[in-house]
């Protein structure tokens, strides 16, 4: 369908809209003509791709100014699946349009899962195929190659020289699948063809890291001008993203590699010394000019970014005492040496990095600042030694990073060194993280960077806390509920048992028979009344291992078991993929099958239990943060003293997303229908419950927020009985599913509500002037 | 008014019933977990059910009510299809663990019973010369209770005698048999499963979606309904199944829904006109009755009797109509019994409500000549019903009892008769 908002002609794909989307669309729209960051929270399964695509596609094919979008999500299959929305949207423009217009839209995503190259793709490691093509593609591989010698090379890669640089692909929409299997027929390589199309695409899609993580954003994504449109989905996790890219985590044995790596480094430093000493030369004079000049090669092959983020570089010549090859690696040695030496106390410590700092100073007399140019020494380094296997240096571009980056930060990050990995071992397996605190840092270039900056999820409440925690202001925030034609999903409340003991997961009253008794119970009752698919989340593994051992022995497993396949998920993917296979399939052929799964886990974070795959999901208890992590407890007092966030607020905001996510797992879409049940006498509570995002409080009935289980269980049958009767599309119709024509007759009226409220603030004008 | 009567009533029996029991069953409660309290169901407050009237009286509301409960009932589609009048349909039912349940204020094994017994007489009621099998799911095994034939009587013997239930349900065991009892049914008559699941699991011993491919091969048509969920298994048999008629699967709110999503399959099905265009003749024998003086054995049951009817070619008797003589395999039918199917073919049209705003000037009811009430004072007042239903052929007023008479028993309409159309 075709529609204006304002004066812009909108080409939607489908020819119905919900009333969300279209109200999303606006708002949306405004905030893309007044720029800014916009933070929009849009019930899952409501079309939220297709709406942002097919708004911001009309946007740039009719404003002259043609602004790129970078829609950043989070899994590979979401990319995928927003890149098949995108083609099928431009099929939809060329239809209607009658003509093609010129539009490049594509996908990007590792290596790993486009390589061509018959043994390249073949490894498992992601970073060891990152080395592997770059020892096969790397400036100086080639140079070689011209000049006579015999290096093996990538055939995929090589052909990619015969086109001109900006048109290595036709237009079109190219989806992961495509491009690879273009890239077989043509013997291109996809990985690269993407990369160096980037520039000159309409649309790009990938992975949040290519923008956030400063190691890869400086290398993927410097080159997008400054008016692009930034759209970061399912962005409820962005402010760990941003931590995690700027952390580190050095163990004994990544150490143990770094010295070794050093090591060949040396090898590799003398005998070229010996046979082509000119080279070392060469980089040496380069490195007393500056910086910069090193800099100036293609850096598409470069053996890593600098870890920092780019305004934080220091632009001036590296200091004299690393400039010789092997002052450098005597200087790394130090270095590492040092590391192994703090990690053999066996005692906690958490210090900033000023007082780190200082103490590597005080024992072996290394300065602040060669420490932070490490990175950039280190790539110039093995640029100039043409050292092309650099899979083994993976542990050495860790410690540099480190270096880097603990010489370059000094608020915002804590180290924290921990001997044991539990808090009753006793032979010690020491760590040393150093993990940024504050989110803000790493997201704050984006900000900067670009002109307009979309959030959005399908559970970002409250939407006051990231704006605290990252720090910008918003032009835009909303959170949408959901208009539906039936109610078709129940949350429910289950505050205790039965027996009318009080449930919930709190740490003291977890273990408690009656406790574990009754959240049995739950599963039991719910598995007896659930059809097809019932998924329960648990706080932890920990947590669910023990409460399924004591099920064990209770004998409710073997209740369960009656009615239901029990599968469980593991830390193991491999182990957890077979077991959701086994979940699908019991599921579809009408075995029916319970899973139980963890809060963070992948399972809650990634996998849809769409109609029969989830009829129910229970939340057990509350997704609490293990609060004992000392990490957590730096960046509580963090978020505490800068941002005046209480630690409490946190740590509830925190599980009430993780809680949101679990429960928006089983609904995807106004046709779908799903039990949600809340299993904690503290969801009870109204702090907790209104930091649940609109569209589920919405429908939380005051008579469902504490009921016992019985109750819920007479709740929900009636429930499973409604839906199950006849519903077809045509009942929607009007109320959560809109024609055009119900669109025209929505945008008349709310152009004379809008006309009446103008009158009427222009008659107040003289009283109140500030509220237009 | 009754409705709601009856059912006041027998929540207050169930609650006396409780009462009287109470002690003993929270006894038994720790030994027989399957059994749930009334009290754990949902509240029925039929006082909020009635609402009062602009004069706070209920009267008229309930009246109302009364009358769209029976209007729903009566709006079928009525476009004329083509039906399989001679039908050849297998019953299953749920002998599993999940019977036990007493969400209906019954338990549902005795609610299925007793559908089950109505729904034989009304099918064999309105598709006499049809044949039915039931078989019954137990610890996961099928059991056939009767075997194919048209005897409504022997049915309904079988299933009273049906006592325990246990074990789970399974799909595929069932439709396995179903599809063996099916199979070799001759073209002309339809092959239809009617399956009342009560269980929310079915655990079947292979691959249940080849069991699916080959019911399709075969023409089987499978009719589920659902006593507690949407199961997604069973909507997709009966998707991939009907490739004509929607709905095929139903989940049951009330008794009463239950009830009636039975009673619909006994409406026959419309042929798949793809499939089964070209007509084929059938045998068939019109024997005629005859009284003996002195008894003789039926051929059917060998008991002796006075009379029946001589199977026009081999002059076998019978005792009752219709069979398949014993002898020589015809099929014995009377006249009648195809004129009862008939009416199927060729529907009664719905007849539409008039409104004031139509103005009519009938007083009395056509057929029993009750009369009508009188027109409001205002002549636009849409509040009140004009309790007026015209035959759209014959253009004639009937009240709402001659409507749901015409509809569900006469199927004629005595206007049409009358002027001899």
């Amino acid at each position: 369908m075709k529609f204006y908002i304002d004066d812009l002609p909108i080409l939607f794909p489908y020819p119905r809209i919900y009333p969300e989307q279209y109200q999303y669309m606006c708002d949306l729209k405004h905030s893309l003509d007044a720029g800014g960051i916009a933070l929009l929270e849009m019930p899952s399964g409501t079309g939220k791709t297709i709406s942002l695509l097919s708004l911001i596609v009309s946007y740039q094919q009719h404003y002259p100014e043609h602004r790129k979008l970078i829609y950043c999500s989070r899994t590979m299959s979401e990319i995928d699946k927003a890149l098949a929305e995108l083609k099928r949207l431009m099929a939809y423009r060329t239809s209607q349009l009658g003509y093609e217009e010129p539009f490049l839209g594509l996908g990007l995503t590792s290596r790993k899962n486009l390589c061509l190259h018959p043994s390249v793709r073949r490894e498992k490691n992601g970073n060891v195929v990152d080395a592997r093509c770059r020892s096969l593609t790397a400036g100086f591989v080639r140079e070689q190659r011209l000049a006579g010698m015999d290096v093996p090379t990538c055939e995929f890669h090589d052909n990619l020289e015969d086109l001109e640089p900006h048109s290595l692909i036709s237009n079109g929409v190219w989806t992961l699948d495509d491009i690879t299997e273009y890239g077989e027929k043509t013997t291109r390589c996809p990985y690269f063809t993407v990369r160096r199309m980037l520039p000159f695409c309409n649309v790009i899609i990938y992975s949040y890291h290519y923008l956030l993580d400063p190691k890869i954003a400086e290398r993927v994504s410097r080159e997008l001008s400054k008016d692009c449109i930034v759209v970061f989905d399912e962005a409820h996790n962005i402010d760990n993203v941003c931590i995690e890219s700027l952390s580190i985590d050095l163990t004994e044995s990544s150490l143990r590699k770094a010295s070794k790596s050093i090591l060949s480094l040396e090898q590799k430093v003398n005998e070229v010394k010996q046979s082509d000493s000119k080279k070392l030369q060469d980089e040496y004079q380069k490195l007393v000019r500056g910086l910069q000049d090193a800099n100036a090669a293609n850096d598409e092959d470069q053996f890593m970014a600098n870890p920092v983020l780019p305004e934080d570089v220091l632009k001036e010549a590296v200091p004299g005492n690393i400039r010789r090859a092997e002052h450098f690696i005597a200087f790394l040695k130090r270095f590492v040496e040092y590391l192994k030496t703090r990690m053999k106390v066996l005692h906690v410590i958490a210090e900033t990095p000023t007082s780190f700092l200082q103490h590597v100073k005080d024992i072996t007399f290394i300065d602040k600042k060669p420490l932070r140019f490490c990175a950039e020494r280190l790539t110039s380094l093995v640029r100039a030694l043409q050292i092309s296997l650099v899979e083994d240096f993976h542990s050495l571009q860790q410690v540099v990073a480190f270096a880097t980056l603990v010489a370059t930060y000094e608020r915002g990050f804590i180290l924290i060194l921990e001997p044991f990995e539990t808090e009753n071992a006793t032979v010690p397996n020491p760590i040393l993280r150093f993990s940024c605190l504050d989110a803000s840092i790493a997201i704050k270039p984006v900000f900067e960077r670009f002109r307009s900056v979309i959030i959005t999820s399908g559970t970002l409440s409250p939407l006051d806390m990231y704006p605290k925690m990252l720090q910008f202001n918003t032009v835009m925030q909303e959170s949408y509920g959901m208009s539906l034609a039936r109610n078709c999903f129940l949350p429910m409340v289950v505050t205790r048992g039965s027996d009318q003991v009080a449930i919930s997961s709190k740490f003291e009253a977890r273990n408690d028979p009656s406790v574990v008794r009754n959240y049995g119970n739950i599963l039991v009752e719910f598995s007896k009344i659930t059809p097809d698919g019932l998924v329960a989340f648990f706080p932890s593994y920990l947590y669910l291992e023990s409460i399924v051992s004591s099920w064990q022995s209770m004998g409710i497993l073997d209740e369960v078991w009656k009615y239901k396949l029990i599968l469980v998920e593991t830390p193991d993917p491999h182990e957890t993929t077979l077991a959701l296979e086994t979940y699908r399939a019991a599921c579809s052929n009408g075995r029916g099958a319970v899973l139980l799964s963890v809060a963070r886990g992948k399972v809650s974070e990634g996998v849809d239990f769409d109609h029969h795959y989830g009829r129910a999901v229970i939340m057990f208890g509350i997704p609490y943060q293990y609060t004992e992590s000392r990490v957590l407890k730096a960046r509580l007092e963090f978020l505490r003293d800068t941002y005046q966030i209480r630690e409490a607020d946190f740590l509830t905001f925190d599980a009430m997303r993780h809680a949101a996510q679990c429960l928006g797992r089983v609904l995807r879409g106004k046709d779908d229908h799903g039990i949600m049940v809340l299993a904690d006498k503290r969801y009870g509570r109204s702090d907790k419950r209104t930091k649940l995002p609109k569209w589920i409080q919405q429908y939380i009935t005051e008579g469902a927020t504490n009921l016992s289980t019985d109750m819920s269980l007479a709740l929900a049958k009636k429930f499973l009985r409604t839906m199950a009767q006849p519903f077809t599309a045509s009942d929607q119709e009007g109320i959560s599913w809109w024609s055009l024509d119900d669109l025209l007759i929505h945008q008349k009226k709310a152009l004379k509500s809008a006309a009446i409220e103008q009158s009427k603030h222009e008659d107040e004008m003289d009283i109140d002037v500030v509220e237009t | 008014m009754n409705e709601n009567q009856k059912s006041f009533d027998s929540d207050k029996s169930e609650s006396e019933d409780e009462q009287k029991n109470g002690r003993v069953k929270v006894r038994s409660r720790k030994t027989d977990d399957n059994e749930g309290y009334t009290w754990e169901g949902e509240y029925q407050r039929s006082w909020d059910i009635v609402q009062e009237d602009a004069e706070g009286s209920l009267v008229g509301v309930i009246a109302g009510l009364i009358q769209s409960g029976k209007r729903k009932r009566l709006l079928r589609d009525t476009t004329p299809l083509q039906r399989g009048i001679i039908r050849h349909m297998v019953l299953v039912l749920d002998l599993s663990n999940s019977m036990e349940e007493r969400d209906f204020h019954h338990k549902r094994f005795d609610l299925q019973i007793k559908y089950a017994s109505e729904f034989v007489l009304e099918f064999f009621e309105q598709n006499p010369i049809s044949q039915l099998s039931i078989i019954g799911v137990m610890d996961g095994i099928a059991h056939r209770i009767t075997d194919l034939h048209g005897n409504p009587q022997s049915h309904i013997q079988k299933l009273k005698s049906l006592r325990d239930c246990s074990g789970n349900f399974s799909l595929q065991n069932a439709l396995e048999m179903a599809r063996a009892s099916l199979s070799h049914i001759a073209s002309h008559g339809t092959r239809e499963v009617l399956i009342i699941f009560g269980s929310i699991l079915s655990s079947d011993p292979g691959d249940i979606f080849k069991t699916i491919d080959a019911l399709v091969h075969d023409s089987i048509r499978v009719r589920i309904v659902g006593l507690a969920a949407e199961v997604a298994i069973c909507k997709e048999i009966c998707n991939k199944t009907n490739s004509s008629t929607k709905n095929a699967y139903g989940v049951v709110i009330s008794e009463q829904h239950f009830r009636e999503l039975l009673l619909e399959s006994t409406i026959p099905p419309a042929t798949d006109s793809a499939k089964t265009t070209d007509a084929s003749l059938v045998m068939m024998g019109f024997p005629s009755k005859v009284v003996e003086q002195l008894p003789s054995l039926c051929a059917c049951h060998s008991i002796p009797s006075r009379g029946g009817f001589h199977c026009p070619r081999c002059k076998a008797k019978v005792c009752t109509l219709p069979i398949e003589c014993p002898s020589c395999s015809l099929v014995l039918i009377l006249s009648t019994h195809l004129a009862r199917s008939y009416h199927h073919l060729f529907p009664l049209k719905n007849w539409s409500e008039i409104p004031w705003s139509a103005n009519p000037k009938s007083t009395h009811c056509f057929a029993c000549q009750l009369p009508f009430p009188k027109p409001p004072v205002s002549p636009f007042d849409e509040s009140t019903s004009s309790m007026r239903y015209a035959c759209p052929s014959c253009k004639n007023h009937f009240c709402l009892d001659c409507d749901v008479f015409a509809h569900e028993q006469l199927h004629e309409c005595y206007g049409c008769q009358c002027s001899g159309n």
